[in-house]
C-alpha cells in the first residue's frame, strides 16, 4: 500500500503540473487549449532527441525542451488564437484550430525517421523510447519494502515549488494582477491600460512551459517517450483534473491532479485493475452533475 | 455495369503493361514478361503497431527489390504498395478495400495487428482476394477468420507463428529449465493480441504446475503502469507473464526491476523486435519469448537475407522483417506457378490462392509450406533479450 | 489526384471501388447531424460516440443471440440509445458550455472503459465479431438513411421545435422569459441526438466485421466535433459538408503520403481561421452566394 501511495503522489504531481497550464489558459481566455497535450509530448521528444541524437547534456536538453515548449505557447497564440480573436470567431473555433496544431505536432514526431523531413526532431517514428540510463542521475533506494526512485521523487518538490511560485506571481505581483484583470474582464482591463494581447501571450508561454516541463518529467521518470504520451496519458485526464478542481482555478487544478491520481490508484487497489479508467470518468461525470463548481468551489460561470 | 468493368480492367492492363515495360524491360518469353504483379500491404507504420510495421515493410521491400532485380516473376515485375492503417481497425478495413477494389491489387499482405486482422481478413475473404498475414498471431486468424462461424476462410493465409503454438512452447521450455511455482499475468485487456495471449497463458500454466497468483488487467493507453507493477511484484511471483505489445513490455520490465523484483519475464510475440529489447535495456535481460525466427539460424537462405538486409538498411533484421520478406517470396512463388492471365483479375486471384496452398520454398524462416488450415508449421526459437537491444538463442524446438 | 480523376471520369467504377469509403461518409454525416441537433439547441454535448456504442452493440447482440431481423434490431437498438439518452440527458440538463462537454466525455469514457470493457457479453477488449456484416451492399441502407435523417432534421429546424432550439441557443434567459419550456426542449434535442447517433452506430456495426470498443472514445468525439464545427453548425448541411470534406480528405491529398497528418492539421487551421463560422457558415451557402443575392437577417451571436 505504501508503494501505491507513492505511485499516486507521483502521477498526481504530473497531472497537477499539466493541468495547471490547461486551467490557466481557460481561466484567462475561456478557451480549452487542446494543443496543450501536444506541447507536453513535444518537450519530452525534444529533450530526448537533444540527448541521444545531438549529444547534448541532460540538463541542457531539458532546459531547451522547456524553452521550446514556451515558444510553442507563442505559436499557439499567433497561429491558432489571435487570428480567431481578430475575426471575433466563437470560442469553439479555437478548439478546432488547437486540435489542428496538435495534429501537426504529433504527426511531425511520428513521421520522424532517419532520412525524412523531420529527422532533426525525432528519428524513432511511432516507437516509444526511454532516456538512456546514465544520462541523468537516478539513485534508487529500497527502504522498508518501498522503492524510492530519484527521478520520481524529484517530480514532487519540483511540481510543488513551481505551483507555489505561480500562485505567488498570480496573487502578489503586477503581472499576476494584470492576468487576473484580463481573466475577469478583458475590455475593462484594456481600458485600465493593460496590454491584453501581451498578457494573453504571457499566459500561453507560462502554460506551455509548465506543460512541457510536465512532459519531460513524465517521459524521463516513467521511461516512456513517444509521439502519443500526451494524447494517451494526460489529454483527457487533464480535463478531468480541471473539472475536479473547478474550471480556471489554479489551486483547484493542483488539488484535482492529486485527487485524480489517488482515485486511479485506489480504484486499482480496491476495485480491481481493469476498472481504473472507468471509475475516474464516472467520478468526473458525477462530480459535474452534483457539484459543477468543483472541489474548490470556484464560482460557476457560463463559459465557451 | 459489365462493360464498365471490362473497360476499367482493360485500362488497368494497359497501365500495368506500361509500368512493366518502363520498369523491367527484358525479352518477352511468355505471358508474364513485361507485366506487373500488383501487391498491397496494409501495415501499421504509426500508432501502437508502429513498433512492428516498419520492420515488415523493410523486409517486404527488400524481397521485392531482389526479385525484380533478378528478372521478376517469370519476367513480370512486382509492384508493392505499402499503406499505413495508423493501427486503427476501421482505417485498416478502408485501406484494404481501396487496395482490392480501386487499386486492383492481385493479393494483399497484412495487417500488422490482430486487432485489425479481424476486420480486414473477412473483408478480403468476402471480396475473394488472397491475403497473407505476416505478423498476426492471435486466435481465430486462420482458418476461421469469420469466427464464430467455423467454415474455413479460403483466401486467408498466414506465415506468422500463432501464439497458440509460441506461448505454450515458451512456457514449457522455461518450466523444464527452472521449475517455477508461481506466476502473475499482466494483460492489456483492450487489445486482441494481448488478450488472446493472456487466455493462452491462463490455459497453459496448469499443465506445468505453475500457480497463477493473479491476473492483472489494464488498458493499453494507460498513463502509468506502476500501480499494476506494484500489485504484481507484491504477489512475489517466480514469473511475470507479459502478453502486451508496443511500448508496454519494456515499461513493465523497467518498473518491476526498479521495485526490486528479480524473477523471470516470459512473453509473447510482442517481445520479438529490437525496439522492445532496446527500450527494456538491462531490465529486460533474460526475458524469454518464442520467436518464429532467429538472427543466427542456419537455414540456407537466412544468411543471405541477413546480409542483404544489413546492406540495405544498416541494421539487423528482426522477426517481423523476416516474416515480411518471406511473405513476398511466398506470394512470388505462388504467382510464378499460378499461370496468371493478367486480364481476368478475379480468375487470377483464385489461381493465386490455389497456388499458395502448394507453396514449398526455402525462406529465412526455414523450409516453408502452409498447413491444410493455411497456417505455418515451423521451427520455434526460444530467445532471450541480451540487455543491449538484441536477442540470444536459448532453445530450438523443431 | 487519381481519386478525383476517377470520380469525374468514371463515376460508376469509382462507386463500386469505394463503397466502404462512401458508406463511411454516410455514417459520419449521420453522426455529424446528431451533433448538429444538440449544437443547434445551444448544448455542447459530446456524447455521440457513447450512444453510437449502445446502438452498435445492441443491434449486433440482438442479431447474434435473438436472430432478430435487421430492421427490428436496428429499431430496438436505436430506441435503446434514446432511452439511455433520457437517463443521461436529465441530470446534465443544467450544465452548459464546456461543463456539459466534459460531463459527456465522462459519460462516454465511463461507458467504454468501465462498462464495455468489463461486461463479458460485449467481448470486452477483444471487440464483438459481427459475422453478418455486409461491407459491400450495406451502402444502400446507409445512404438512404443519411438522406432521410438529414431531411427530417432540416424539417425539424424549420418547425416549432427548431425555433425554440434557436431561441434557447441565442439566449437561454430570454427564451425562458418568453415562456419557452427550456429544459423540455433541451432534453428533446439531447434525446433526438442520442437516437440519431445510436442509429449511426447500428448502421456502422453492420458494415464492419468487428465492433472495436476503442472506436467509441474521445478521439471519435473530437473527430465528430471537427466535422460539425468545420462544416458550420448553423445549418443542418454544414456538419454533413464537414463530414464529407474530412472523410475524403486523406484520399484527395494522397500525394502527402506519410505527411498527411501534418497537411490535415495545416488545412484544419487555415479553414477555421478563414471560415471561423465553418465552411457553410451561419448563413448556409453564404460563401457561394453572389454579392447581390439578398442576405438573410443577421442573427445574434450564438453561445454554442
Amino acid at each position: 500500500m505504501g508503494q501505491q501511495i507513492l505511485n499516486a503522489i507521483f502521477i498526481g504531481s504530473i497531472y497537477a503540473l499539466f493541468a495547471v497550464g490547461y486551467t490557466l489558459v481557460f481561466g484567462v481566455l475561456d478557451i480549452l487549449n487542446l494543443a496543450h497535450s501536444a506541447v507536453f509530448t513535444l518537450a519530452a521528444a525534444v529533450a530526448y532527441t537533444l540527448v541521444v541524437n545531438h549529444g547534448q547534456s541532460f540538463w541542457v536538453a531539458c532546459a531547451l525542451g522547456i524553452v521550446i515548449a514556451a515558444l510553442m505557447g507563442l505559436v499557439i497564440e499567433y497561429l491558432c488564437l489571435r487570428p480567431l480573436r481578430r475575426r471575433r470567431a466563437p470560442p469553439i473555433a479555437a478548439l478546432i484550430s488547437t486540435i489542428g496544431l496538435a495534429l501537426i505536432i504529433v504527426a511531425a514526431i511520428e513521421q520522424g525517421r532517419p532520412g525524412t523531413l523531420f529527422s532533426w526532431l525525432w528519428v524513432d517514428g511511432a516507437n516509444p523510447v526511454t532516456m538512456p540510463p546514465g544520462t541523468f542521475p537516478n539513485p534508487t533506494w529500497n527502504v522498508a519494502g518501498l522503492t524510492l526512485e530519484g527521478a520520481k521523487l524529484a517530480v514532487i518538490p519540483i511540481s510543488i515549488v513551481l505551483m507555489l511560485i505561480l500562485g505567488y506571481v498570480m496573487r502578489f505581483t503586477q503581472v499576476g494582477r494584470g492576468l487576473r484583470a484580463v481573466a475577469e474582464n478583458p475590455r475593462a482591463a484594456r481600458l485600465m491600460g493593460i496590454d491584453v494581447d501581451r498578457m494573453i501571450s504571457l499566459t500561453l508561454v507560462i502554460s506551455s512551459a509548465l506543460g512541457g516541463l510536465a512532459g519531460i518529467l513524465f517521459g524521463v521518470a516513467l521511461g516512456d517517450i513517444s509521439p502519443y504520451i500526451g494524447r494517451d496519458s494526460v489529454e483527457v485526464r487533464g480535463l478531468a483534473v480541471i473539472v475536479l478542481g473547478g474550471m480556471g482555478s489554479i489551486p483547484g487544478a493542483v488539488l484535482g491532479g492529486y485527487v485524480l491520481g489517488a482515485i486511479e490508484v485506489l480504484a486499482v487497489v480496491l476495485l480491481g485493475s481493469n476498472v481504473r479508467a472507468g471509475v475516474a470518468f464516472a467520478a468526473l461525470f458525477l462530480m459535474l452533475v452534483l457539484r459543477p463548481q468543483g472541489l474548490f468551489g470556484a464560482q460557476l460561470r457560463e463559459r465557451l | 455495369m459489365r462493360r464498365v468493368r471490362l473497360v476499367s480492367i482493360l485500362a488497368a492492363v494497359v497501365v500495368a503493361a506500361a509500368c512493366g515495360s518502363t520498369g523491367g524491360g527484358g525479352t518477352p518469353a511468355n505471358s508474364y514478361s513485361g507485366k506487373t504483379i500488383k501487391l498491397g500491404a496494409v501495415l501499421s507504420i504509426t500508432g501502437a503497431g508502429g513498433v512492428y510495421g516498419p520492420q515488415s515493410r523493410d523486409g517486404m521491400n527488400l524481397a521485392v527489390d531482389e526479385i525484380n532485380k533478378a528478372g521478376g516473376v517469370n519476367g513480370a515485375q512486382i509492384h508493392l504498395d505499402v499503406k499505413d492503417d495508423a493501427s486503427l481497425q476501421s482505417q485498416s478495413a478502408q485501406v484494404a478495400q481501396t487496395m482490392i477494389q480501386s487499386d486492383q491489387d492481385l493479393a494483399l499482405l497484412g495487417p500488422t495487428l490482430s486487432n485489425s486482422a479481424v476486420a480486414v481478413h473477412p473483408l478480403a475473404e468476402s471480396l475473394k482476394t488472397p491475403i497473407l498475414a505476416v505478423s498476426t498471431t492471435g486466435i481465430h486468424i486462420v482458418p476461421d477468420c469469420n469466427f464464430p462461424k467455423t467454415d474455413p476462410c479460403k483466401f486467408v493465409f498466414r506465415d506468422s507463428l500463432g501464439e497458440e503454438t509460441a506461448i505454450p512452447d515458451n512456457i514449457k521450455s522455461y518450466a523444464a529449465d527452472a521449475h517455477p511455482a508461481t506466476g502473475v499475468l499482466l494483460v492489456a485487456q483492450d487489445d486482441k493480441f494481448s488478450s488472446d495471449g493472456g487466455k493462452i497463458v491462463q490455459a497453459t500454466v496448469a499443465t506445468y504446475n505453475i500457480n497463477l497468483l493473479k491476473v492483472i488487467k489494464f488498458n493499453k493507453a494507460e498513463a502509468d503502469l506502476s500501480p499494476y507493477v506494484t500489485q504484481a511484484v507484491a504477489a512475489k511471483p517466480d514469473v511475470i507473464f507479459i502478453t502486451s505489445l508496443g511500448g508496454i513490455p519494456a515499461k513493465i520490465m523497467i518498473e518491476a526491476r526498479k521495485q526490486g523484483w528479480a524473477g523471470q519475464f516470459l512473453g509473447g510475440n510482442g517481445f520479438n523486435t529490437a525496439t522492445v529489447s532496446k527500450n527494456a535495456g538491462a531490465a529486460g535481460q533474460g526475458a524469454r519469448s518464442a520467436s518464429a525466427w532467429y538472427l543466427g539460424n542456419s537455414f540456407p537462405s537466412n544468411a543471405d537475407f541477413v546480409n542483404a538486409f544489413k546492406t540495405a538498411y544498416g541494421h539487423d533484421p528482426d522477426q517481423f522483417a523476416a516474416q515480411g520478406y518471406a511473405g513476398i517470396k511466398i506470394i512470388a512463388d505462388a504467382a510464378k506457378r499460378a499461370n496468371l492471365t493478367f486480364s481476368d483479375l478475379p480468375g487470377d486471384r483464385e489461381k493465386l490462392r490455389a497456388a499458395m496452398e502448394t507453396v514449398n520454398i526455402q525462406t529465412p524462416l526455414g523450409p516453408f509450406q502452409f498447413t491444410s488450415t493455411h497456417d505455418v508449421k515451423q521451427t520455434v526459437w526460444i530467445i532471450k533479450m541480451d540487455g543491449n537491444g538484441g536477442f540470444t538463442l536459448v532453445h530450438q524446438i523443431s | 489526384m487519381d481519386f478525383l480523376i476517377q470520380l469525374f471520369t468514371d463515376p460508376i467504377a469509382f462507386w463500386s471501388s469505394h463503397t466502404l469509403l462512401i458508406s463511411q461518409i454516410g455514417i459520419n454525416s449521420i453522426l455529424a447531424s446528431s451533433l448538429f441537433v444538440v449544437l443547434y439547441s445551444g448544448q455542447l454535448s459530446l456524447a455521440a460516440p457513447g450512444f453510437m456504442a449502445i446502438g452498435a452493440y445492441a443491434s449486433v447482440l440482438m442479431d447474434i443471440y435473438w436472430h432478430l431481423p435487421l430492421a427490428l434490431a436496428f429499431a430496438a437498438a436505436t430506441a435503446l440509445a434514446g432511452i439511455v439518452g433520457v437517463v443521461v440527458g436529465l441530470p446534465v440538463l443544467r450544465l452548459r458550455g464546456v461543463f456539459l462537454a466534459i460531463a459527456t466525455i465522462g459519460f462516454i469514457e465511463a461507458l467504454s472503459l468501465g462498462v464495455i470493457l468489463n461486461v463479458p457479453i460485449t467481448g470486452e477488449g477483444l471487440g464483438l465479431k459481427n459475422p453478418d456484416a455486409d461491407p459491400v451492399s450495406g451502402i444502400y441502407i446507409v445512404l438512404v438513411s443519411t438522406a432521410v435523417i438529414v431531411f427530417l432534421l432540416w424539417r425539424l429546424t424549420k418547425g416549432r421545435l427548431g425555433y425554440a432550439w434557436s431561441a434557447i441557443r441565442q439566449d437561454e434567459l430570454a427564451a425562458l422569459s418568453q415562456g419557452i419550456d427550456v429544459p423540455r426542449y433541451k432534453l428533446i434535442a439531447f434525446v433526438i441526438s442520442a437516437i440519431v447517433a445510436g442509429y449511426a452506430g447500428a448502421a456502422e456495426a453492420h458494415l464492419f466485421f468487428i465492433l472495436d470498443p476503442n472506436e467509441y472514445g474521445v478521439p471519435r468525439t473530437v473527430q465528430v466535433l471537427t466535422f460539425a464545427v468545420l462544416g458550420g453548425s448553423g445549418t443542418v448541411l454544414g456538419p454533413v459538408v464537414g463530414a464529407l470534406f474530412l472523410t475524403i480528405f486523406p484520399f484527395i491529398f494522397q500525394q502527402a503520403g506519410d505527411y498527411i497528418g501534418v497537411v490535415s492539421g495545416i488545412v484544419l487551421i487555415l479553414v477555421i481561421i478563414f471560415r471561423p463560422q465553418g465552411i457553410l457558415g451561419r448563413g448556409g451557402f453564404a460563401f457561394v452566394r453572389p454579392r447581390w443575392w439578398p442576405r438573410p437577417p443577421v442573427s445574434a451571436p450564438s453561445t454554442g
